[in-house]
């Protein structure tokens, strides 16, 4: 059933028709009433043609998701139009392009290609349209207009001025109605999950980012380029994955905060040095992007297919801190938590996230204040301490670090070591820094055990578990889908937090994952003996709409 | 531990390389190489070194000196990670023909492109040693090792001529035999403000001892050619081996082409500006 709190938007065409940049626009208007909104993008592994398409859902509320029951669709070619005929909801408004889909029963024609070739960029153009259609069809004045087109379309103001009022007079000229959208009271940023978690790593004080393009994790990359000098961090894109790990690991010895990123074939690539990390404890970030596998598999899409691939990086036995965010604010607290944990603990750790959160964007509001005293802090060596050793025994496992240029002797090593850190095969020697690494993971639970490893949403029955993005999806769901429920879901899930969750054993839950062999049930099922009784799963690359998975979620608790 | 006066020191590590192995040479040049620096107002304390994973990674154990001991291959990934991080420390890989010039070859091709400010000394003893004598990149066609008993069918590739035709500034060869002439060109190497290569003729008297094939065929280069097709010739020789610093070109390196003037290291922001820089951003996206 339609939410009728929330207005969703949508526009379809090719790729290179400037779809996206108009999602973009579109929320950013509604940002402009005070209104909250969560966008998602769908676009295909192709640089021209294809099928693209923008959803944008808006509320006076917070929105968790987009919705795919569509009040306005702009769609810039027929391929669009018959793929979204079926979104449109009951009282929505479809509009056309009458050139290449020829005059319909069911919606309103726009000549786009005629009133588009008039201008130097016939097809990047077209994107124009569809913020005209919105600005005409929620009553916005063309001072608005003019406005809104001047501030996100600046390149060719000239063009798309001329263009938007055109078709802003041909839509206004055909509706009797316009969709009357409240104003609201909030007043945030719109930001995607990628920017979040970059963004909360650069105030957590990162140095340097390495990364070799693989979507969905290429926009990190793009985003520290782009902002080298606002935030003083070098971006270093080299030749593949296996530098950008070693290179990290490298960076660590003179004490930079290094973060990484990749989808899984590019972490992958990275395995060996996340091994290399856990023996030379070398704090490093990675983060890892899922899309659907396995191998190249749908680059542009979204699936949690790669949770038992994250929880098993590295050949032999170290630490490994693998946590993943359940929106796109939280991206933000917990890569900026991260990195102190893995700087902490001196051993590499994973953001786990995909393609849904890492590109749809949402109005966010995070208050930087609550980072101003970071809860894990870095162990030093004194200063003037004369007999440094790197991996010096202590008894909570962690060795204090010291970074040249010094006059101590700072050697780390892939090798199984001594103190000194030079290279052993005496086997006390290896039990004991086997065992030192132990007690690192040993203590790094202690002080999980200080913070909120898991969030819960709701109060009542049944219980719903779920992680990653897709607590998105199920948070929407809920609330459009008027349910009452209570969300578990585990932030960190290595080391897995069971002691937040002893409640729930032997309890039967709702599991909702985007994995087809319900990898996550199977991690509760063995990490804190819950019964799924029922495991909804998606895993055609597309995320959850809360309409279907309320009524999902609705057969499962019967 | 504060670092030693002795470079290196015997009773802290055993010492396992077979006696007459070329790596003692290289270890003794380096040292020495160290030494030199000094003399001329370097101090140890602001040099790292890295190895790859073979009988010349031993190195690293060997030398009281900081850094990182890498894994098969990545070494010259490794060093560059840690001048992109502090550009003003010296960095120092080492590699064997195995790692470097086959598992590892594609980041030497790249830190020659980007012109990394590393120098990557290569024990070039054309087999696997620490795996028991397999061929290497560079063994000769028809060399015999327990994965190859008929003799490798591969043709060697000559490392300095792919090194040269990628971009890089400093390419050099060096024979233990050679003493004084190999320190003074790890010296030169590291003196040298971009990527610089030392491979050294290290003969392997265990499984592949060219002692004296090196000794009659090694000519010390006069001068570096003028240009990278005069020191392909040089490479193409067939009479002598000539070692020295076959060509020398000043460019350019890449911490100053990518983060001009700025060491990540000394130029941090402190939180508050962090801060302020984040929600600068977070406002444009209002
Ligand atoms: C990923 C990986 N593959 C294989 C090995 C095994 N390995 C150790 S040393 C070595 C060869 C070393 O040859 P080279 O670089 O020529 O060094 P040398 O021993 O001759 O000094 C190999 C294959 C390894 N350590 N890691
Ligand atoms: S096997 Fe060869 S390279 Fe290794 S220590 Fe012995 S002589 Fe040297």
């Amino acid at each position: 059933m339609k939410d009728e709190d929330v207005f969703t938007y949508l526009i379809g065409g090719k790729a290179g028709e400037g779809v996206k940049k108009a999602g973009t626009a579109a929320t950013r208007f509604f940002l402009d009433l005070g209104r909250e909104s969560f966008q998602m993008n769908d676009y295909q592994s192709l640089i021209r043609g294809g099928h693209n398409f923008s959803v944008v859902s808006t509320s006076t509320r917070e929105v968790y998701s987009h919705h795919m029951e569509v009040d306005l669709i702009v769609n810039l070619d027929e391929r669009s139009r018959d793929l979204h005929e079926e979104h449109l909801a009951k009282e929505g408004i479809m509009f056309y392009n009458s050139n290449d889909s020829g005059e319909r029963d069911q919606g309103l024609g726009l000549p786009l290609d005629e009133m588009a070739e008039e201008y130097s960029k016939p097809d990047l153009i077209k994107g124009v349209a569809g913020i005209a259609v919105l600005a005409a069809c929620t009553g916005m004045d063309k001072k608005g207009l003019e406005d809104m087109i001047k501030k996100e379309y600046s390149r060719g103001v000239e063009e798309n001025l001329s263009f938007a009022k055109e078709v802003y007079k041909k839509v206004g000229e055909n509706i009797d109605e316009t969709f009357d959208l409240k104003k609201g009271k909030t007043h945030s940023t719109v930001i995607t999950g990628n920017e979040s978690l970059s963004l909360g790593a650069a105030a957590g004080g990162l140095d340097i980012y390495i990364g070799y393009p693989m979507t969905p994790a290429s926009s990190i990359l793009h985003f520290f380029a782009t902002h080298r000098d606002d935030l003083n961090i070098m971006s270093i894109h080299p030749e593949n994955e296996i530098a950008v790990a070693n290179m990290a690991v490298g960076a660590t010895v003179p004490g930079a905060r290094v973060m990484v990123g990749s989808s899984g074939g590019g972490l992958a690539l990275m395995e060996e040095a996340i091994s290399l990390a856990g023996m030379t404890e070398s704090p490093i970030l990675f983060v890892l992007g899922s899309r659907p596998g396995p191998s190249t598999g749908v680059p542009t899409y979204t699936e949690q297919g790669d949770l038992h691939f994250a929880l098993n990086q590295g050949h032999g036995e170290f630490p490994l801190i693998v946590s993943s965010p359940g929106c796109i604010e939280e991206a933000f607290h917990l890569s900026n938590m991260m990195l102190d944990l893995v700087w902490k603990y001196q051993t590499p750790g994973i953001l786990l996230t995909e393609k849904h959160l890492c590109e749809s964007s949402m109005s966010v509001d995070i208050d930087m204040k609550k980072f101003e005293e970071g809860v894990f802090k870095t162990e030093k060596a004194d200063e003037d301490q004369d007999d440094y050793k790197r991996y010096e025994k202590t008894d909570h496992g962690i060795s204090p670090l010291k970074y040249p240029p010094s006059d101590d002797l700072i050697k780390w090593n892939s090798y199984e070591h001594d103190e000194m850190g030079y290279t052993t095969e005496d086997p006390d020697m290896i039990s004991e820094m086997h065992d030192k690494r132990r007690e690192k993971n040993e203590t790094l639970i202690l002080d999980l055990k200080n913070i909120n490893c898991v969030n819960e949403f709701g109060e009542s029955t049944p219980i719903i578990f779920t992680y990653g993005s897709t607590t998105m999806s199920v948070r929407e769901a809920l609330i459009s889908g008027d349910i009452d429920a209570k969300i578990v879901q585990p932030l960190f899930l290595n080391p897995f937090p069971f002691w937040e969750l002893e409640e729930y054993i032997h309890e039967e839950v709702i599991v909702v994952e985007q994995s087809s062999t319900g990898q996550f049930a199977s991690l509760l099922r063995e990490k804190c003996r819950v019964k799924p009784k029922e495991v909804i799963r998606r895993y055609d690359g597309r995320p959850f709409e809360p309409a279907r998975l309320a009524e999902k979620i609705e057969e499962a608790i019967i | 531990m504060k670092m030693d006066e002795e470079l290196s020191v015997e009773s802290d590590v055993e010492n396992t390389w077979c006696p007459g192995c070329g790596n003692f040479g290289i270890l003794n040049a380096v040292k020495k190489a160290v030494e030199r620096l000094e003399s001329e107002g370097f101090h140890r304390s602001h040099l790292l070194i890295s190895a790859g994973i073979g009988c010349h990674g031993k190195i690293f154990d060997y030398l009281n000196l900081s850094g990182l001991y890498s894994l098969h291959g990545r070494e010259t990934a490794t060093i560059q990670g840690m001048k992109f991080a502090n550009p003003s420390l010296k960095v120092i890989a080492f590699g064997g023909d195995g790692n470097a010039y086959g598992e590892g070859l594609a980041h030497l091709i790249f830190a020659a492109r980007r012109n990394s400010d590393i120098t990557l000394i290569v024990h070039n003893n054309g087999n696997y040693a620490l795996t028991t004598g397999q061929k290497s990149p560079t063994s000769i066609k028809g060399f015999k090792g327990p994965s190859t008993p008929d003799g490798s069918v591969e043709e060697p590739i000559d490392p300095l001529d792919v090194l040269l035709s990628s971009g890089a500034g400093f390419i050099s060869r060096g024979y233990p035999g050679k003493m004084a002439h190999l320190t003074e060109l790890i010296v030169e190497a590291v003196k040298h403000q971009g990527f610089s290569l030392v491979d050294v003729l290290q003969p392997c008297v265990t499984f592949n001892d060219t002692y004296e094939k090196y000794n009659e065929l090694v000519e010390v280069l006069e001068e570096p050619a003028e240009t990278r097709k005069e020191a392909v010739e040089l490479l193409e020789k067939e009479e002598s081996i000539p070692i020295g610093i076959l060509y020398k070109e000043k460019m350019p390196v890449f911490n100053e082409k990518i983060y001009p003037e700025k060491n990540p290291m000394e130029d941090r922001m402190d939180e508050k500006e962090r801060f302020e820089a984040v929600k600068k951003i977070l406002e444009e996206r209002r």
